[in-house]
């Protein structure tokens, strides 16, 4: 044991930079997919303690006042039954627009069921018949901490200021202002004061369940319950944790997707320096058989010594990730920062033990075949396998009658004299090319969600809401402003599914007559009344694909639709049914617009148009930038910017690799070629042609593989997220090219030392080294 | 052997003789020359105790071919050996003899293709490649021409490895390694890298090495092939100082003054013993060793 560590200490020492090259690839990779593993339980997590801690409900049924509700707790398989509260919304102002905010008259105690987990100040106290609790997402959005006070704008236009007591953790619904309404919980006293004049409030209840797995069939049971009509919206546990996680996730499975494919990238690197390394040590082994190293002793030497410098590594990754982690932009940095916080944080710590497990073992695991055959190497010294003789290859002949340099033809034979071994190379080095090709479409596809937002759903840059003038004349100001290409009136409403087990948002936007310019991915766009586009979280959650018919329910009135075509859905995780608004007639005309949906003309300014709109309308048009989906996924550049940078280290390792193997195995060669008169400029120059055209194969190979796996991948991404595939970008064709030319730069350049050494070692002792 | 050199002769060292005598009567040194024709047939049925008793290396019949791209070179047909314990033996013969094969299955670097192999009275022909390094650690100690040290490895880890191998402790290994290399004149020299020495004394650390778990047979395989006469002397000096402490030496060689180290002559032809004879016996009539030579002379 102590001999085997002995001779794997000294070989690391007599090679620092492989070395050193290996264990920090190593510890990027560890760093990645442990940052990867808190991002994904982060995601999954708050939702998941917190729900439990409060004995959340699975199921929030959204009704009219006045239900009767005494039905839902006989249900199957219902255990408990949180409320029913009324509730009434109301707006808050956050930041420079409004926030919605759901008001729940509770007691004075916290409920037993769905408790709201006080995290600061203190819960609602009749002394103070002025208090609200904010859920802790809402109230970050509002800008209110315990002790503000909060100026509340009720739905009939009147102002109330309350006085903020806490803020609390709640399952019940998704973080703000993603998720809205926000949420806040109030004395029933002053609900009654907040709420609509007439008295008219909403309803909410909660069901717990006792089988988490039966929410649909409890959702249908309820709502059979309680009539169809007279419920509003229904909320499920799956929804509020999706949407909890969502851009976490996101990051999480790049960072996941990515770290996995820099391991295998890793481990082949490794194992190549380690047959590499072997190669070179023939005499050396042979030498350590004749001492008395058993075959056994000799694969264990090399297999410790690859774990030794993955143990390393996976250590140097560990700090990383604790280091650098919390420094890393929203929502990274967070996350990792909550790491050891979290009461999951055992939980975290066992999944970055696992990662760091798992690659401690593939990068041992891979040196085992190298180290087999460090164990076969024969004990007699100086034999060296049978050199593989080749004739000059076509392509070096080609080159012969182009009448091009003798070091661009020797090279070009060197590089592809032995096919399985140039093959083997080329793959090794066409993955980490194939990585950064990838991570280039990832860039490029987040360049398309800003430079073309309408290609992923997003035609309209603005929204605009007008509570307080009617739609024809918010349509002609919206009209008369230069910018404006076309303003579309809509509305949004919840929509019962078939089976009535959740709902849906069903947008009217458009008519049939001026369809909406949805981004379709599929199909058509709409023609007429009956039809709609649907996303694709829509299609998979109904089961239906485009061309066939759906049947939902709206307010009590059932609506059979022909979905024609798939949208891309950048919202509500694309469970979006869109029809015209001309589709929701009812007796007495089209529904009021809730919104409009502002279409500006190529190159006008966004905000020139907003203060123009502003003014237009002397400050009673509500006018908002539409969130793009880029502006939150900001940190997925600085992951993609890290893993090609390590993604470039493990090319740099695999060049190293080639090289070494390259120039031994035309030690000799160049030797007789100096013999022949090659000048040692001109050696050099063979060596680095060799690799050059290597690494040139390898982008080859690397970027034609890496452009549809790109694709494919980023339309994984999408469809399993809801948007739906066709929101792929193509790497721009600039950034491949520089990705080639620095990947045979490198190529060129990095043998460039060696092969000058090899070139300027006396002659004799290149003929004589085999 | 003259032993009027001082104590501060770097490669002679201090007279004490540092590994224990096996205490045995020195055998008598005329032995009949083998017939060059003797056949495997002649072995006797139980091996181990030679016409002469104390065999500590006993080979019959010993066949090596080496097979290469459809070519066959048959390096051993044949060969014959009996080592007595206490003997220096060189094995002689021109390039393609043979010598070197033999060396290596005598070492169990190597398998032959047919014969037996006793060694201490043990048949070892058969052992697997790990038996044979296992036994290689505590018996048979081995120099070559080349490539004899771990060149990325320092002299003083050089010399400990086969100590650590054989289960010796840190200490122990270290404590062996300061006494051999002072002994050799190279104790400033064991924090060198191995690469960076010269010839002689890379080939003094190799005789460090194979000699640092006082094994019983020491093979050496052109150990002066690449010296200069200087370092040859050394290196001669070294083995003749072995084996009068008792060591078993075999060495290959195709120089004729260096086989006159020894006491005996094997000369290998094509792969079989041509002739086999002690150089008492030998037409000089004194035996004159090359060390006794350049010794007289520096």
């Amino acid at each position: 044991m102590r001999a085997e560590l002995r001779w794997a200490a000294a070989d690391c020492r007599a090679r620092p930079g492989q070395a050193l090259l290996v264990t920090l690839v190593t510890a990027a990779v560890v760093t990645a997919l442990m940052v990867a593993g808190v991002l994904l339980q982060d995601a999954v997590n708050p939702w998941q303690r917190i729900f439990s801690e409060s004995s959340g409900a699975h199921v929030w049924l959204h009704l009219d006042a006045g239900t009767g509700t005494a039905a839902l707790s006989r249900l199957d398989g219902v255990d408990a039954v949180a409320g029913p509260y009324r509730t009434a919304v109301v707006t808050v102002p956050a930041g420079t627009g409004k926030l919605p905010l759901e008001l729940r008259a509770v007691g004075s105690a916290p409920p037993r069921i769905s408790r709201p987990l006080l995290r600061s100040g203190r819960w609602l106290d009749p002394a103070e018949p002025d208090g609200v609790v904010l859920e802790r997402t809402a109230a970050r959005a509002a800008g209110a901490a315990a002790g503000a006070r909060l100026a509340v704008r009720t739905a009939d236009g009147r102002t109330r200021v309350l006085r903020v007591l806490g803020t609390a953790d709640t399952a019940d619904s998704g973080p703000c202002p993603d998720w809205t309404p926000g949420l806040g919980w109030v004395l029933p006293g002053t609900l009654a004061a907040v709420g609509p004049a007439d008295g008219r409030t909403g309803l909410v209840a909660g069901l717990r369940l006792h089988d988490p797995a039966d929410t649909d069939f409890a959702v249908q049971q309820a709502v059979t319950a309680l009539g169809g009509a007279r419920v509003a919206r229904v909320s499920t546990w799956q929804q509020v944790r999706t949407a909890g996680e969502l851009d976490g996730r996101l990051l999480g499975l790049l960072l996941g997707v990515f770290g996995l494919v820099s391991l295998v990238a890793v481990a082949l690197a490794a194992a190549g320096a380690a047959g590499e390394r072997v190669l070179a040590q023939v005499g050396d082994i042979a030498m350590l058989k004749a001492v008395g190293f058993t075959p056994a002793q000799v694969v264990r030497m090399v297999v410790y010594q690859h774990a030794a410098l993955a143990l390393a590594g996976v250590a140097l990754g560990t700090a990383g990730a604790a280091l650098l982690g919390p420094v890393l932009p929203d929502p990274v940095g967070p996350a990792v920062a909550r790491w050891h916080e979290l009461p999951g944080g055992a939980v975290a710590a066992s999944g970055a033990a696992v990662a760091g497990g798992v690659v401690l073992l593939v990068v041992a695991a891979v040196a085992a075949v190298p180290a087999w055959r460090a164990g076969r190497v024969p004990a007699v010294p100086g034999i060296r396998g049978v050199r593989r003789v080749s004739r000059l290859s076509r392509l070096a002949r080609l080159a012969l009658l182009l009448r091009l340099p003798p070091a661009l033809v020797l090279g070009a034979r060197d590089a592809f004299h032995r096919p399985l071994r140039a093959g083997l190379t080329v793959a090794r080095l066409a993955i980490p090319v194939m990585a950064v090709t990838v991570a280039l479409g990832s860039w490029a596809t987040l360049d398309g969600f800003r430079a073309h937002p309408e290609r992923i759903g997003l035609p309209a840059a603005l929204t605009a809401r007008a509570p307080g003038l009617s739609p024809g004349a918010v349509q002609r100001l919206l009209a008369g402003t230069p910018g404006v290409r076309a303003a579309y009136a809509g509305v949004e409403t919840e929509a019962l599914v078939p089976g009535q087990t959740r709902t849906v948002t069903l947008r009217g936007l458009g008519t049939a007559a001026a369809p909406y310019p949805y981004a379709l991915a599929e199909g058509r766009g709409i023609r007429d009344r009956d039809e709609a586009v649907a996303g694709q979280g829509l299609l998979d959650l109904m089961h239906v694909r485009v061309g066939q018919w759906v049947r939902v329910t709206t307010a009590g009135t059932p609506r059979i639709l022909h979905v024609v075509g798939r949208s891309i859905e950048p919202e509500h995780n694309g469970q979006m049914l869109s029809v015209g608004l001309d589709a929701l007639e009812g007796r007495d005309g089209p529904p009021p617009p809730q919104y409009w949906n502002v279409v500006l003309a190529p190159g006008a300014d966004r905000e020139a148009v907003r203060a123009a709109l502003a003014a237009a309308s002397g400050g009673r048009l509500d006018v908002r930038p539409v969130a793009n989906p880029a502006d939150r996924l900001g940190a997925v550049r600085v992951v993609v910017a890290g893993l090609v940078a390590v993604l470039g280290l493990i090319g740099l390792a695999e060049l190293l690799t080639a090289t070494a193997g390259g120039l031994r195995d035309h030690a000799r060669d160049l030797g007789v070629l100096r013999a022949m008169g090659l000048t040692p400029r001109q050696v050099t120059a063979v060596v680095t042609t060799g690799t050059g055209l290597t690494a040139l194969a390898a982008v080859a190979v690397g970027v034609l593989l890496g452009l549809p796996v790109s694709r494919w991948l980023i339309d994984l991404q999408g469809r399993s997220s809801g948007i739906g595939s066709g929101i792929a970008g193509s790497p721009s064709p600039g950034a491949l090219l520089l990705t080639c030319a620095v990947a045979v730069a490198a190529a060129v350049c990095v043998p460039v030392v060696p092969a000058a050494r090899a070139a300027r070692a006396p002659v004799t002792a290149a003929l004589r080294s085999t | 052997m003259s032993s009027t050199a001082g104590a501060s002769d770097p490669v002679r060292g201090p007279e004490r003789p540092r590994f224990p005598r096996i205490p045995r009567p020195r055998l008598p040194r005329a032995r009949t020359p083998r017939p060059e024709s003797s056949a495997p047939s002649a072995t006797p049925a139980t091996p181990g105790a030679g016409p002469h008793g104390e065999a500590v290396l006993r080979v019959r019949g010993l066949v090596r071919t080496h097979r290469s791209e459809g070519s066959a070179v048959r390096a051993l047909d044949g060969v014959d050996l009996d080592v007595d314990r206490g003997e220096f033996v060189a094995v002689m013969g021109p390039s393609g003899a043979g010598k070197s094969t033999l060396l290596h299955l005598l070492g169990g670097l190597d398998r032959p293709d047919g014969g037996q192999i006793w060694l201490e009275g043990r048949r070892v022909d058969g052992l697997s490649e790990a038996r044979w390094a296992l036994l290689r650690r505590r018996s048979v100690g081995i120099v070559f021409q080349f490539s004899n040290l771990v060149s990325t490895m320092t002299v003083a880890d050089n010399v400990e490895l086969p100590a650590l191998l054989a289960g010796a402790s840190a200490r122990q290994a270290r404590t062996r390694r300061e006494e051999l290399l002072g002994e050799l004149g190279l104790a400033d020299k064991a924090r060198a890298v191995a690469a960076g020495l010269s010839g002689g004394e890379q080939q003094r650390v190799a005789l460090a090495r194979a000699l640092v778990n006082e094994p019983g047979l020491l093979l050496a395989d052109e150990p002066t092939g690449s010296l200069d006469s200087r370092s040859t002397r050394d290196v001669l000096r070294l083995l003749t100082r072995f084996h009068e402490q008792g060591r078993t030496i075999v060495l290959v060689t195709h120089d004729a003054r260096v086989a006159a180290t020894a006491e005996r002559v094997v000369s290998l032809f094509d792969g079989r013993v041509a002739d086999d004879a002690a150089v008492e016996s030998a037409p000089r009539g004194r035996r004159t060793t090359l060390a006794d030579v350049l010794e007289l002379k520096g």
